[in-house]
């Protein structure tokens, strides 16, 4: 693992437990610390509360107890609090959630335009410097029901750059995609994680995790099983279940 | 090529069977059926038809110029009664649909008795109700207390048709627009009501045209619109089934008008997501 400044913490997550109403306990005294410009991806297998925890981050998901913060910014019930933490954290999940009543370009520069107060030249000029950055620079003007998948999960993520934040979340980004588009989508991650963007993955894409991540975290019923790096997890998992779930995946 | 022709095909065939305007054809057939019927058996009623008299109670036409007949004048009353109830009815609408939708209690409540109120009783009541109890107590109008029913009876409607269609919106529009830090009215302005209203213009122009139609009923409170017009002047001339064809048919084009312009706009702004 890269050596960090211990205290350089960007994501402090102390004991957060969330139970959905209907009982389920989504995550169970969750705590875990990130590095600033650190890469980790997040794996187990379906309901053990990947989703709840990349949700609660960014509030998208109340938690019932414990302590989120984000650079610095507590996340509680605070209307300030929660605007200032939905700005800093990007997220792009498995659906696109495009904008489909608006071009390629119009769905990067709203939030430039109504959050973070550009004009509509400086927001065009980002858009676009992002969408050559993603490498679709020519489909600005198309509506996202005219773009493969692949482009679509790219523009996703040029949308979620635009509010430049400091965390971005990917929840399973390359799931909904067919097999050839996988590796478009991974490349822009790639170059991001590259960068020193803050990320984490849920993805089971272990190919990934072997190249960029600095460490994974196995997560079973809402809770950490082990973590460690992507070498750590290809040669000696130390936890029975996360040997199964490994070799269930691989 | 021969199977993406015959499926282009159909999907025109699809379209013009779907289309407003086969309903228009169909309804104009059936007319035309009713006239024959009507024609035929009046003939043996005895039935003097005087068509010819019928031009004059819309246009007169003399050394002065083209001057509006009584007919048009109440078209335009109607027209205009309409259109303001409309633009009032869909705003009400709006902002009940959001009220309901809202995290407020006050809001939820303020909503719910409004529509409760307003859908069980009938608009006649509600006319009259505004008219003759609202009217002198808070010094309205007619044309205002005409206004004022039509628009609150029909926003009583007109915010279900948003409500279905804002809560149609897939929570993951939400969530991307909540992500991106925009604010909860900025979410509703550029996200989901663009996309809400696209889905429910069709329920939404059935609405407008039930509107025209129930303006009808401003008749009674003595507003000459174009249904208080043709009862006086067959009250006056006797021309019964003459004027009502034609205040009918006069109907039929403002609404079927409607539909043609808001088939025309559904398919430019169509949205495939
Ligand atoms: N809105 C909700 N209401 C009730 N239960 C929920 C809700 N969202 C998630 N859950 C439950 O919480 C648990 C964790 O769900 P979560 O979506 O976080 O899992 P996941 O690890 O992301 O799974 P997957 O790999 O299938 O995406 C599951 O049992 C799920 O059924
Ligand atoms: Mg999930």
């Amino acid at each position: 693992m890269p050596v960090k400044d211990s205290g350089d913490y960007i994501i402090v997550v102390e004991n957060i437990s969330k139970t959905f109403p209907d009982g389920v306990k989504a995550l169970v005294d969750f705590s875990t610390r990130i590095h600033r410009g650190e890469v980790v991806v997040v794996i187990g297998p379906s309901g053990s509360g990947k989703s709840t925890f990349l949700r609660c981050l960014n509030g998208l998901e109340e938690i019932d107890s414990g302590a989120i913060t984000i650079d610095g910014i507590a996340l509680n019930d605070h209307k300030k609090s929660r605007l200032e933490i939905r700005k800093e954290v990007g997220m792009v999940f498995q659906q696109f959630n495009l904008f489909p009543h608006m071009t390629v370009l119009e769905n990067i520069s709203l939030a430039q335009r109504r959050v973070r107060k550009k004009s509509k030249e400086q927001a065009r000029d980002m858009s676009m410097d992002l969408l050559k950055k993603v490498g679709i620079a020519e489909k600005a003007d198309n509506y996202p029901g005219q773009l493969s998948g692949g482009q679509q999960q790219r523009v996703a993520i040029a949308r979620a750059l635009a509010m430049m934040p400091k965390v971005m979340l990917f929840d399973e980004a390359t799931s909904a995609l067919d097999p050839e588009m996988i590796g478009e989508v991974l490349d822009v991650m790639k170059a991001l994680a590259s960068e020193g963007m803050t990320m984490i993955c849920v993805t089971h894409e272990m190919g990934f995790a072997r190249e960029v991540s600095d460490r994974v975290i196995f997560m079973e019923d809402g809770k950490i099983i082990e973590a460690g790096t992507a070498e750590h997890f290809f040669s000696a998992p130390a936890e029975d279940r996360t040997r199964l779930f490994l070799s269930q995946i691989l | 090529m021969t199977a993406s022709y015959l499926s282009r095909r159909t999907s025109l065939w699809h379209r013009i069977y779907r289309s407003p305007i086969f309903d228009i054809v169909q309804f104009t057939l059936l007319v035309f059926a009713v006239v024959w019927f009507f024609s035929s058996s009046t003939e043996k009623m005895g039935y003097n038809w005087q068509w010819y008299q019928i031009p004059k109670y819309i246009f007169t036409h003399d050394e002065n110029g083209y001057a509006a007949g009584p007919l048009w004048e109440g078209l335009m009353v109607t027209l205009r009664i309409s259109g303001i109830s409309l633009v009032l009815a869909f705003i009400i609408g709006l902002g009940t649909a959001l009220f309901r939708l809202s995290q407020s209690f006050v809001a939820r409540t303020i909503a719910r008795v409004y529509l409760e109120a307003i859908r069980n009783t009938p608009l006649l009541i509600q006319l009259f109700f505004i008219y003759f109890v609202l009217g002198p107590v808070l010094g309205i109008n007619r044309m205002t207390s005409a206004v004022l029913a039509l628009s609150l009876f029909e926003g009583a409607y007109t915010s279900e048709i948003f409500r279905s269609g804002i809560v149609s919106i897939r929570r993951g529009q939400w969530e991307a627009a909540y992500s991106l830090g925009l604010s909860g009215f900025d979410t509703y302005l550029y996200i989901i009501l663009p996309q809400a209203v696209r889905r429910v213009l069709p329920p939404l122009t059935s609405q407008a045209i039930s509107l025209i139609k129930d303006s009808a009923l401003v008749s009674t409170i003595a507003i000459y619109d174009l249904t208080m017009q043709a009862q006086a002047l067959i009250a006056e001339t006797f021309l019964t089934f003459e004027l009502w064809f034609t205040v009918a048919g006069m109907y039929l084009i403002i609404t079927a008008t409607l539909s043609v312009i808001v088939n025309y706009m559904e398919y430019r702004f169509k949205v495939s997501d």
